[in-house]
């Protein structure tokens, strides 16, 4: 277990390992500030989460070396990117350091004859893009997060794109990467050997091992991504329905009618509905009778899309969804990234408007399943809603969550606020209880309880063996393989437990 | 970079929003599709302030740039179906859409 107290003496052999001012930081706001990450954090236990020392190295020497240094001295050691996921992937769960690779941004290398760009994990996807763009290609990884989340971390998650049925996701997207194990050594993981092959039948493909692995299992130096063709043009269409059924149905006839150029399907539920007519940020009049909405979008060449655009308006109105209009359907799809912009709000028992954080869950589920699953879910958060007055439910969307695949299953997100100010141990735990009843809804109907946060946090971590069944004994045998001294991002997805001895 | 007097000249006496017209029961306006939480929902939590009109007119030229930002990030053109909205249900009738340009000017402390 990692218990070293970061003394004089280690701080010294960071500041040799790095020899740069400004790169081993102990001044408070360095720490404070990478105590936590936009999902709801118990500020009333904050100095719990709070790292002893921030380094911010420029190379994959300078990151294998700290590694090297933690496990000397059994310091705990967590990645941080962006800082804007939202399952505490990044949140010091027993101080230590915290690895930020901000500073490990550059764009290497842009291959414009085998459609690959290599870049350090600290680079942003939308400023990527922006040196990309000249060129005619994209990086078309998309989450709500575009704007702000680092490419090192879309590779810690695994995260989804709203773009993933047409062009894939994080996961899709990266070819191959370098990454420091938790013991420091250097390996490159990918398909095979080749930095850009994306196919290959030669050894195991440790890019899926390593993809998702909530920086439990090294810190990225370097990534090998796809380069797409821009999209000559987009379409988004929304409808709107008088009852969630048939907007239901609707989804599925647009995510399996075989169009290649789907970017996505989308559906917002009831109380989803309910929460835009009243604290939607950009708000849109909806009148009494919309009480569920689908949408879809489509990317591609000018010809593909406007031959399929018809389709799309046919389907979407095949069991009596209205079209919105087209003012409103090009903004509200321009809108997807809003959650990351907005400041947040909510309502407690009273009608008032109170500051709330947001938090989602993010369970992966079967479309079949996906009605049932709602309303549990929803019966679970009156449930808290009724007995706590820092909750407010805020509806559920769900989205096409296979890759290229949009008759696949189904990203099913609840959106809950919670006002974090006037939390306390008791209703942290409650919100606690919460996420784990949802969880279990979610392996109960089939599903994953996590399609692209990750299921690091408390509510959530705990249920990890029970998703993984019998490959949890697997992920153990991996965990303690390659971290023996568990320094790397400890005490997240109940992966403690391969440390512990059995009493026979 | 915005045209000169994009968002009009600055008059100091034109800077006082009109009345709210209601809208919904939580939400009003006092432009045209620049909707608001009713301010009387807010004021538990939220200390109110008066937006001066040129500070709301910034905010909605502001999100309509970055609506179209967004657009052009991911394609070259946004394709449009060519239609306005479908009509409601017999029983019910439509209000006036929305500009999907719309920005809630919320007043907040």
């Amino acid at each position: 277990m990692t218990i070293t107290t970061i003394d004089a003496m280690i701080l010294d052999r960071l500041h040799a390992i790095l020899d740069e001012d400004g790169a081993v930081l102990t001044n408070k706001s360095s720490r404070f500030n990478r105590a936590r990450v936009p999902a709801p954090f118990p500020v009333h236990r904050w100095e719990e989460f709070i790292p002893d020392v921030v380094v911010l190295p420029r190379t994959t020497e300078h990151v294998a070396q700290i590694v090297r240094l933690a496990n000397e001295f059994a310091i705990p050691i967590v990645p941080r990117a962006g800082g804007t996921g939202l399952a505490d992937g990044a949140v010091p769960m027993r101080g230590g350091i915290v690895v930020d690779i901000k500073r490990m941004d550059q764009i290497k290398e842009i291959d414009l004859v085998n459609n690959t760009v290599t870049v350090g994990p600290g680079i942003n996807m939308q400023t990527l893009n922006r040196s990309l763009k000249p060129h005619g290609v994209i990086y078309p990884d998309d989450p709500a997060s575009y704007a702000c989340a680092l490419v090192g971390g879309r590779i810690g998650t695994s995260g989804l794109s709203l773009l993933g049925a047409r062009y894939g996701h994080t996961r899709d997207l990266v070819i191959s990467f370098e990454i420091v194990t938790p013991t420091g050594e250097v390996i490159e993981v990918g398909d095979g050997g080749g930095r850009k092959i994306r196919k290959s039948s030669t050894g195991y493909h440790l890019k899926h091992l390593f993809m998702g692995h909530q920086g439990t299992l090294g810190i990225v130096t370097e990534a090998t991504l796809e380069l797409v063709p821009r999209a000559e043009a987009e379409f988004a269409a929304f409808f709107l329905f008088e009852d969630y059924d048939t907007a239901y149905r609707t989804f599925a006839n647009l995510a399996k009618s075989g169009l290649a150029t789907l970017g996505g399907v989308m559906m917002f539920d009831p109380e989803k509905v309910d929460y835009l007519r009243r604290d939607d940020e950009a708000y849109i009049i909806q009148p009494e009778w919309v009480k569920a909405v689908c949408a879809a979008s489509l990317f591609g060449t000018k010809i593909e899309v406007e031959a399929a655009a018809p389709k799309v308006m046919e389907l979407g109105r095949s069991l009596g969804g209205r079209y919105i209009g087209d003012e409103i359907a090009s903004g509200d799809w321009a809108a997807r990234h809003d959650r990351y912009a907005n400041p947040l709000h909510g309502r407690d028992k009273n009608g008032n408007v109170t500051p709330m954080s947001w938090h989602c869950e993010d369970a992966a589920i079967p479309y079949s399943e996906v009605p049932a699953v709602l309303r549990k879910w929803h019966t679970i958060a009156r449930k808290y809603c009724d007995q706590y007055d820092i909750f407010d439910d805020w509806g559920a969307f769900q989205y096409t969550n296979g890759a290229h695949k949009p008759w696949a299953d189904v990203l099913v997100e609840i959106d809950m606020g919670l006002w974090e100010d006037r939390m306390d141990e008791e209703s942290w735990q409650a919100f606690v209880s919460l996420k784990r009843e949802i969880a279990q809804v979610a392996i109960d109907h089939g599903g994953s309880m996590s399609s692209c946060h990750g299921a690091t946090r408390a509510g959530d971590a705990e249920l990890v063996p029970t998703e993984m069944g019998a490959s949890w004994e697997v992920m153990k045998t991996i965990k303690r393989a390659l971290d023996p001294n568990n320094v790397m991002n400890p005490g997240k997805q109940s992966l403690d437990e391969a440390y512990r001895k059995v009493t026979r | 970079m915005s045209s000169e007097y994009r968002f009009g000249r600055f008059v100091p006496t034109e800077q006082g929003p009109p009345e709210p017209q209601r809208i919904t029961e939580q939400v009003i306006q006092r432009f045209e599709h620049v909707f608001e939480v009713d301010p009387a929902a807010m004021g538990t939590h939220f200390h109110q302030q008066q937006m001066p009109n040129w500070d709301t007119k910034r905010i909605v030229a502001a999100r309509s740039d970055h609506l179209d930002a967004v657009h052009h990030e991911f394609a070259d053109e946004v394709i449009l179906a060519g239609e306005g909205p479908d009509s409601g249900p017999a029983s019910s009738q439509l209000p006036p859409q929305a500009s999907s340009t719309t920005h809630m000017a919320r007043a907040t402390d």
